[in-house]
């Protein structure tokens, strides 16, 4: 760390990522959660397109074909109005990945934003924030989320917004423990006393450093965001039908257990293979983008 | 440490006004009618108004506040708009079934995942440590009220070895009130029919609710114990011949209580919090049922009750954690 | 599998497996502190509290049918009028005054007797409190127009004729004078009767857990003639309908009241299990928004009548029927010839051709009850049917205190706002008053809804005391609502219990069934 230059202190790019890469693909399970994470996109994105009774997906019914079992035109069977299931889970995945991804996307803007301020501002300011963020950790989040999503009713904007109201101090501490960290590095002190103004440090120097591990913990967090939406869904707080969810399937199937058993199987395994698809990956990118955070 | 501990016990009045403060304005925001709801349905305005009248609700928010907070200060949590119950009392009635539930959920975890951790960490890199990483992160992704449905139709529907739900079968009397936990007060009572029947139907929702820490606990144990085989005075003391297990051992131990306790830290309020999907699939009669509840009509004191009571359970639970930290590492200072 | 082995299906292995459990989760002693016969009720409603002039919901009503006696019971199917604390009564010609004689048996749990004041004492307490079921005697009955010509008679001389009102006593319950009296507060008693009984009842409370169960036992002052052999009853909170159909399967229950028809397809063939599948005057419509917006138009209201698919919403409910017009079948003056509409599309285009917009390529709004499965369905069925009239729908699912709200101004009406409505008595007058009389709007019953010769027929309805004269005013009412479409009009589901053959001398009144009278029951 001898180069006064400071933006010559960030970490090469290439070579960081090349071995990053090898590192990657090194771990097999991080290489199998990225494939489950990909398949989980990909219905994200085609699931409805692909769905083999794409009217169901929209709302339409079929009445004279309720509680089929799984057979070859509907391998999941059919539900209590006559719906494909397996159509309404892949539907489905659009809605628990963007309402996830919304959710740990707001959490991580907002938790950043907050660390950052206040591990750079320190004093009271810093004071303030994180008493903030510990007073919103011990209020227990998911009655939180409910009791918000009950308040503005039902729909993807409204849980999105409950969710990520508990969701964002993680990422506050997280970034203000880098922030304080990076402050004192050398090449912060160093564009300090070259003139270079808070604002500019902050968000050319000390920022960039900390992306690997908001990654990390985003791409970790993803997965607990599915099943928090779930949650919700299955409390009957999500969205609004005729919308799949995951959650309010499950919830409606619970009721029809055992006979029709059916109706629960592909929305809970979807769920469940989500998940864990998107905490292997993190898992595999915890180890290879923060060697420190690895336990 | 008494001053330490007195410190920490003032840092509660911040966090329950705080708190208050945070749930008081999300019931401020609802939309919703919950007088007209609570007064029925065939009451007319004048009804209603009385009804608003009866509990305040007439009154701009801060006197609201103020009237909450002065009977915060006599442990009174105010009244439920739907049931008219003080909430003190139906928290009183309903935690110690929460309490119970979370308690079992984390003995189990670190029953079975502090031996698997040490195990797993003998057999590192070899198939049983990767099948125990992938079991692991399989646990934690799996969504407890999805787990609760399969075991509910697995063990209580087709194989009919467990109760469906519930807390006891509805024709016993519980046991004598003593702590509250039925299969405690039943083994107090001596009654070890009732104790058998509570733990039946403790067993699914406390597992369900238990892989979570389980799996962060076996993983825990795992690093650490590596990490003390990889210490320096372990290998020097193995590379002179010295008897290394009895430091090994020492050293482990302190490393089991130390990652449970932080686990139990970390996952005390949580749990706490998030029984509610469980105690719904099980009819679990906790605060998370009595919550849910409360939310879904709009009934906001409960809520406000339930959230102080978790949030205080939490800052406390912590407390007693730091506390134990510095029994088996005096080298914890309190600052 | 060999021959020695007949075929089982899958639910009898369960229904086996089932019995199994049953013995093996209840050891003998447990059952041993219970004694005696104790019937359990597994139910999704807590209760909310005791007070017998306050308290709403089936689950209220079955605590109080059971600890309190009214002065005159409902029984039978159709339901008629049977003494309870009232042992005889008379009515003027003019329908405005009852005279009623007390039971000189009939007993409060503190071994007092009922007396004329305690029933006048219990109707002022309802009518002050004005909570509850006092609704249905408001304006009615007076504290003016009651009078105790001695301690076992009580008179009322009513505001104005109700044809209706033998139909609604069941449900005014009458409180110890003395008790409450002794424990008034600054509320009326209600602190102190929300957690205590003061009551006459065959049954009284003996434990509770809020939200879990609500123990009642045999009182020993039980006066009542033909009770069973009930030491006790439990009326156990269990929320989903799959679990209390289970519990009933297994034995774990005796009586589950709030089965959907999928448990009911399940419970076919259970053995030990009896279902009671009857109709009952619940109905259930979607009405529309004739006060703003898009659903103002006649014509669009008929369209989307005409394209409703009727049979998939019976489809999608089972054990039920279909509506014909306002009223349900079977109640007094419903006309069974009614010409209703049915699925038409072609209709529903010719009424369609005659809107604003004959193209459709509009979406409407539908709100429901979140958590009502039935509801949920049907606005499913109506996103379907109004697809061949172009017309999108949004559904919302709302807190049922939001859709109380929602319905307070018509601005804030969805287009589409169902309703269930259920007949707390026996007579037309209930569902026609509550659901189409502009008196109700701003109300969830009948949000918007008004026509001045509808108000009119309604009135005369309710005061006629010729029964004939009422059929002929009902019929004439129910052709002017079919006229105005103001609701799709949709089911009567029927009523759907489960019994244990275990439970001997049920019998079904179509009137809150589900608040089960427990008195002349027994197990065998």
């Amino acid at each position: 760390m001898s180069e006064i230059d400071a933006e010559a202190e960030l970490p090469a790019p290439s070579d960081g990522l090349a071995r990053a890469l090898h590192r990657f693909r090194q771990s097999r399970l991080s290489v199998v959660g990225a494939a489950m994470v990909a398949v989980v996109l990909f219905f994200a994105v085609f699931g409805q397109q692909l769905a083999p009774y794409p009217e169901q997906v929209a709302g339409a019914v079929d009445t004279t074909a309720r509680f089929l079992p799984p057979s070859m035109a509907h391998p999941f069977g059919t539900n209590e109005l006559g719906q494909d299931v397996l159509s309404l889970t892949m539907a489905g995945t659009a809605v628990s990945v963007l309402a996830g991804f919304g959710v740990v996307l707001i959490g991580s803007l907002v938790g950043t934003l907050v660390g950052a301020i206040a591990g750079f501002a320190g004093g009271w300011v810093d004071e303030v924030l994180m008493r903030l963020t510990d007073l919103t950790l011990t209020i227990p989040s998911l009655i939180l989320a409910m009791a918000i999503a009950a308040a503005l009713g039902p729909g993807f904007q409204n849980m999105v917004i409950a969710i990520s109201v508990s969701w964002w101090p993680g990422y506050a501490r997280l970034v203000r423990g880098e922030v304080l960290a990076a402050r004192e590095e050398v090449y912060v002190t160093a564009a300090r006393a070259l003139g270079a103004i808070p604002g500019r440090v902050l968000f050319r120097h000390i920022l960039p450093n900390c992306v690997s591990p908001i990654i990390v913990k985003m791409s970790l967090d993803m997965g607990f965001a599915i099943l928090t939406v779930a949650g919700l869904g299955f409390i009957g707080i999500g969205v609004r039908p005729p919308t799949p969810e995951w959650g309010a399937q499950l919830a409606v199937a619970q009721a029809y257990m055992p006979n029709d058993w059916w109706t629960a199987m592909a929305p809970g395994m979807a769920m469940f293979l989500a998940v864990f698809g998107f905490n292997l990956l993190g898992d595999g990118l915890r180890d290879i983008l923060d060697p420190k955070g690895r336990r | 440490m008494l001053k330490f501990i007195l410190r920490r016990l003032l840092l509660l009045i911040p966090v329950i006004i705080g708190l208050t403060v945070i749930m008081f304005a999300i019931a401020r925001l609802l939309p919703g009618d919950p007088v007209g709801l609570a007064a029925g349905p065939n009451a007319t305005p004048q009804e209603r108004a009385e009804l608003a009248h009866e509990f305040g609700l007439d009154q701009p928010v801060w006197a609201q506040y103020a009237t909450y907070v002065t009977g915060l200060a006599h442990g009174d949590l105010g009244r439920s708009l739907l049931t008219r119950r003080p909430v003190a009392a139906d928290i009183a009635a309903y935690l110690p079934a929460t309490l119970e539930l979370v308690l079992t959920a984390m003995l189990i975890a670190v029953l079975i995942g502090v031996p698997l951790g040490l195990l797993t960490a003998m057999w590192r890199n070899r198939w049983p440590d990767y099948l125990s990483q992938v079991l692991a992160i399989g646990a934690i992704s799996m969504p407890r009220f999805f787990l609760g449905l399969l075991m509910q139709l697995v063990f209580a529907m087709w194989l009919a070895w467990l109760p469906l739900g519930g807390q006891l079968p509805i024709v016993a009397f519980p046991p004598p009130h003593v702590t509250g936990f039925i299969t405690i007060d039943a083994l107090l009572a001596g009654n070890l029919d009732t104790f058998m029947v509570a733990l039946r139907h403790l067993a699914m929702p406390a597992i369900a609710l238990s892989l979570s820490p389980l799996a962060t606990i076996m993983r825990m144990m795992r690093a650490s114990t590596i990490e003390v085989m990889g210490q320096d005075y372990v290998m020097t003391a193995r590379a002179l011949g010295l008897p290394a297990r009895k430091i090994i051992m020492k050293v482990i131990g302190r490393n089991a209580v130390s990652a449970t306790l932080t686990v139990i830290g970390l996952y005390f309020g949580w749990l706490l919090g998030g029984t509610v999907l469980v105690e719904t699939v099980f009819d679990w009669p906790g605060l998370g049922l009595y919550a849910t509840k409360a939310i879904i009509s709009q009934d906001m004191m409960p809520v406000i009750g339930v959230a102080l009571v978790i949030g205080l359970i939490f800052v406390f639970a912590n407390l007693v954690i730091d506390l134990a930290y510095g029994i088996i590492n005096p080298k914890v200072r309190y600052g | 599998m060999s021959e020695i082995f007949p075929r089982l299906s899958r639910r009898d292995l369960l229904g086996l497996a089932g019995a199994g459990l049953a013995a093996a989760s209840f050891p003998a002693p447990l059952f041993a502190q219970g004694a005696g016969k104790v019937l359990i009720i597994a139910s999704g409603q807590d209760i909310p509290n005791f007070d017998p002039h306050t308290s709403t919901g089936y689950s209220a009503s079955f605590m109080m049918r059971n600890v309190y006696d009214p002065l005159v019971r409902v029984s039978g199917n159709p339901p008629e009028p049977v003494p309870a604390l009232a042992e005889s009564w008379q009515v003027s010609d003019d329908g405005k005054q009852y005279v009623f004689k007390l039971n000189p048996a009939a007993k409060f749990h503190s071994g007092q007797p009922v007396t004329a004041a305690d029933v006048i004492y219990s109707f002022t307490r309802a009518l002050k409190l004005a909570k509850g079921n006092a609704w249905m005697i408001r304006d009615i009955v007076t504290p003016e127009g009651m009078s105790a010509p001695d301690a076992g008679t009580v008179k009322f001389t009513l505001a104005t004729p109700f044809a209706a009102f033998l139909q609604v006593l069941p449900w005014i319950f009458v409180a110890e004078k003395a008790a409450v009296e002794a424990h008034l507060g600054k509320d009326q008693g209600q602190s102190w009767l929300m957690t205590n009984i003061a009551g006459s009842g065959p049954f009284t409370v003996s434990r509770f857990q809020v939200g879990t169960l609500y123990q009642l036992a045999r009182a020993k002052t039980a006066w009542q003639p033909g009770g069973g052999n009930l030491e006790g009853v439990i009326w156990q909170i269990v929320r989903e309908t799959a679990t209390q159909r289970l519990k009933l399967q297994r034995g774990e229950a005796h009586i589950a009241v709030d089965l959907t028809a999928e448990d009911m397809d399940a419970l076919k063939g259970a053995p030990g299990v009896v279902r009671v599948i009857e109709p009952e005057y619940r109905t259930f419509s979607i009405k529309m928004n004739t006060a703003y917006g898009p659903m103002m138009d006649l014509n669009l209201r008929l369209a989307v009548s005409y394209a409703m698919n009727y049979q998939a919403m019976i489809q999608a409910t089972r054990y039920a029927d279909l509506m014909v017009g306002p009223l349900p079948q079977g109640i007094l003056g419903q006309d069974p010839n009614l010409v209703v509409p049915r699925m038409d599309v072609a209709k529903a285009k010719e009424y369609m051709a005659k809107t604003a917009k004959p193209e459709g390529g509009f979406k409407l709004k539908m709100v429901y009850v979140s958590g009502l499965e039935q509801e949920r369905r049907w606005a499913l069925v109506l996103l379907d049917s109004l697809k061949a009239l172009n017309i999108g729908l949004d559904i919302q699912p709302l807190n049922w205190p939001d859709v109380v709200a929602s319905a307070a101004k018509p601005q804030t009406m969805a287009d589409f706002f169902p309703v269930y409505q259920t007949a707390n008595y026996g007579d037309p007058d209930n569902i026609a008053y509550a659901a189409y009389h502009s008196s109700r709007n701003g109300s969830w019953s009948n949000p918007v809804y008004h026509n001045p010769e509808v108000d009119k027929l309604i009135e005369a309805g309710r005061t006629e005391i010729d029964p004939k004269k009422r059929v002929e005013i009902y019929h004439q009412f129910q052709k002017v609502v079919v006229a105005d479409a103001p609701d799709i009009f949709g089911v009567l589901e029927r009523r759907k219990l489960g019994l244990r053959d275990s439970v001997k001398n049920y019998h079904f009144t179509p009137v809150a069934s589900n608040a089960i009278e427990c008195w002349p029951l027994s197990l065998a």
